[in-house]
């Protein structure tokens, strides 16, 4: 039988592990997919390779397929759809080593912890540039929407700070967050690793807060298809959605991790030194230069909790977080949207002859640490301690 | 407007691209193109420029700091949207394949922008022909000096003449199913082993 070529675009981040896992440990080939790899620099030149036939496939931020699903962006409405999640974890937030004195100095008790309440120290700093009439500090997150943009807002905001007028918030493309963080043109920003472990290995930054800290064992990236491509493909799509998912299985095991991080360090994947990989990988980050590394066994979960699972809670929680910060009007009503992009009938007909725990719902109420699901998604508190309930 | 009251910004990180780009627009009538290549201080570059149209290589990740750029309005004194004229979807492919995308001031008509994109398209296109042109031709070169050397080899250990270093190399290139260039490294190699 001849392979099915599939072209998959991605963006060098640890969370791009499952399509390289699956193309190089072979889960790809076991489902009869040729899957072809193309690192792309950019969420945009991923995005417009996906929408108009260049990728079949692509590793992606959960709000693209949304905003391209709304013509947000300057962009055509273009029908993306959701067949699959590729983890939880692995974005942080890290702040000059400058900035991060000037936060111990202004609040040493914040500083403490929790790491989720980190930005009060950072609010001191802020009014008091503000009183002695300082530019403002500049954060930058990867793209408009981004889980990154809505995780640093979220942490900003729950300290009392508003991200629109008392910081400028940019974008910069994930590779080059590190240079502009050495070089001084931003003072902190949200992105996921290895981008945030290189600065703390390299003493220019400082690990203010891990996604986990702002919600723990929360969603990040997706797997995004074009909606006609998915109904064409139907069974190289199932394909590629059960040897993602045999990936994510692989890729979540201890003993594969130290092989995980030597495989993504190979440069034309992620391209990052195989150290700095390692320690986010095996749940050791370290958050200053010089400190021992924290255990954070969670940082980076690719199937346990669900991981793989479309879940519609979190695209609406994506949704929400649009509207929040003006990138949308309030008359979206994003339960119906969810559930026109995000697939979990095609993630449950794929993965129908694995053996995956499957979620009686498609949907539930996020941050609620104690639910009866707890089992399949593992705590999950908002650092504020809210619920999120997609019906309210 | 004329065409000489476009405003165009290219913007790329290779030198040589983007020089074709701009003489290509400068000699289709728009006289008003600048270009810049690194990606420090870009809002506030462009927002001096303050371009009619942003000419940028699809690959570059300065694209996804523009589109923020563009988002944030209070940023920017003219409201920018992304080119793609949602009617023509064959335009949007060969734009695509190209490595070309296209941002514009909202508003202005698309048989006006037209042109401009589909030159800088033909431009890219070109630049590319030609660097294949030119990677086929450094291959070439350096083929040619495996067998030179290969030869010298040949000629130095083996006491050959040129012309039967050379024959033996093309005579077991057949044999073997394979180009000279090739054999001439295996011989390279085997001296190399040897010595």
């Amino acid at each position: 039988m001849s392979l099915m070529q599939v072209r998959l675009g991605f963006v060098p981040l640890i969370d791009c592990a499952l399509p390289v896992v699956a193309r190089a440990k072979g889960f790809a080939e076991d489902e009869n997919i040729d899957l072809v790899l193309v690192r792309e620099m950019s969420w945009a030149a991923i995005r417009d390779k996906l929408s108009y036939g260049l990728f079949d496939a692509a590793h992606l931020l959960a709000g693209i397929p949304l905003a391209a699903r709304l013509g947000l962006g300057g962009m055509p409405s273009q029908h993306l759809v959701v067949p699959m999640a590729l983890g939880r974890g692995g974005n942080a937030i890290t702040v000059s080593t400058r900035l991060y004195q000037r936060m111990l100095e202004a609040d040493p008790a914040a500083m403490r912890g929790p790491r989720g309440l980190s930005a009060r120290a950072l609010k001191k700093v802020i009014d008091g540039d503000r009183a002695a009439g300082r530019p403002v500090l500049s954060f930058a997150t990867v793209f408009p929407f981004s889980s990154h943009n809505y995780e640093l807002r979220y942490w900003m905001a729950a300290a009392g700070i508003d991200p629109d007028n008392d910081v400028n918030i940019g974008v910069i493309a994930p590779p080059r967050m590190f240079d502009s963080l050495r070089n001084g043109w931003v003072d902190g920003y949200c992105v996921g690793e290895p981008w945030n472990q290189r600065a703390v290995f390299h003493g220019d930054g400082v690990i203010v807060a891990l996604k986990d800290d702002i919600w723990a064992r929360s969603p990040e990236k997706v797997l995004g298809v074009r909606e006609d491509w998915a109904l064409s493909n139907a069974e190289t799509l199932d394909a590629l959605v059960r040897a993602l998912v045999r990936a994510a299985e692989w890729a979540d095991q201890g003993e594969n991790r130290t092989e995980l991080a030597q495989l993504l360090s190979e440069e034309h994947y992620v391209g990052a030194s195989f150290d700095i990989l390692r320690a986010s990988l095996q749940g050791r980050p370290v958050l200053k230069p010089g400190d021992d590394p924290v255990d954070a066994p969670d940082r980076h979960v690719f199937y346990r909790y669900t991981a793989t699972f479309p879940w519609l809670s979190q695209g609406v929680w994506v949704g929400r977080q649009m509207q929040r910060w003006g990138q949308v009007g309030h008359q979206v009503n994003f339960n119906d949207v969810v559930r026109d992009v995000y697939r979990p009938d095609i993630y449950r007909r794929a993965v129908a002859s694995l053996d995956v725990a499957l979620p009686a719902e498609d949907w539930r109420v996020e941050g609620l640490a104690n639910a009866g699901d707890r089992a399949l998604v593992g705590p999950d508190s908002f650092l504020d301690g809210t619920l999120f309930d997609m019906r309210g | 407007m004329n065409l000489a009251d476009f405003s165009i910004l290219v913007i790329d990180e290779n030198p040589d691209r983007a020089a074709i780009v701009e003489r290509g627009l400068v000699e289709g009538g728009y006289t008003r193109v600048s270009r810049i290549g690194t990606s420090f201080n870009l809002v506030e570059r462009i927002q001096a420029l303050a371009p009619d149209i942003i000419i940028i290589d699809l690959e570059n990740p300065d694209r996804d700091t523009l589109e923020q750029m563009f988002q944030v309005s209070r940023a920017i004194s003219r409201p920018i949207a992304m080119f793609v004229d949602q009617s023509d979807s064959s335009m949007i492919r060969e734009s695509v394949e190209a490595g070309v995308s296209a941002y514009v001031v909202d508003g202005l008509r698309q048989d006006r922008i037209r042109p401009i994109v589909e030159m800088a398209i033909s431009r890219f296109n070109a630049f590319h022909q030609l660097r294949r042109e030119r990677d086929e031709a450094m291959a070439k070169l350096s083929e040619r000096k495996l067998i030179d050397r290969a030869k010298g080899l040949l000629m130095q250990e083996k006491g050959l003449t040129e012309e039967a270093a050379y024959n033996l190399l093309r005579k077991n290139a057949m044999k073997q199913n394979r180009k000279i260039y090739e054999i001439a490294q295996s011989v390279i190699t085997a001296f190399q082993l040897e010595f």
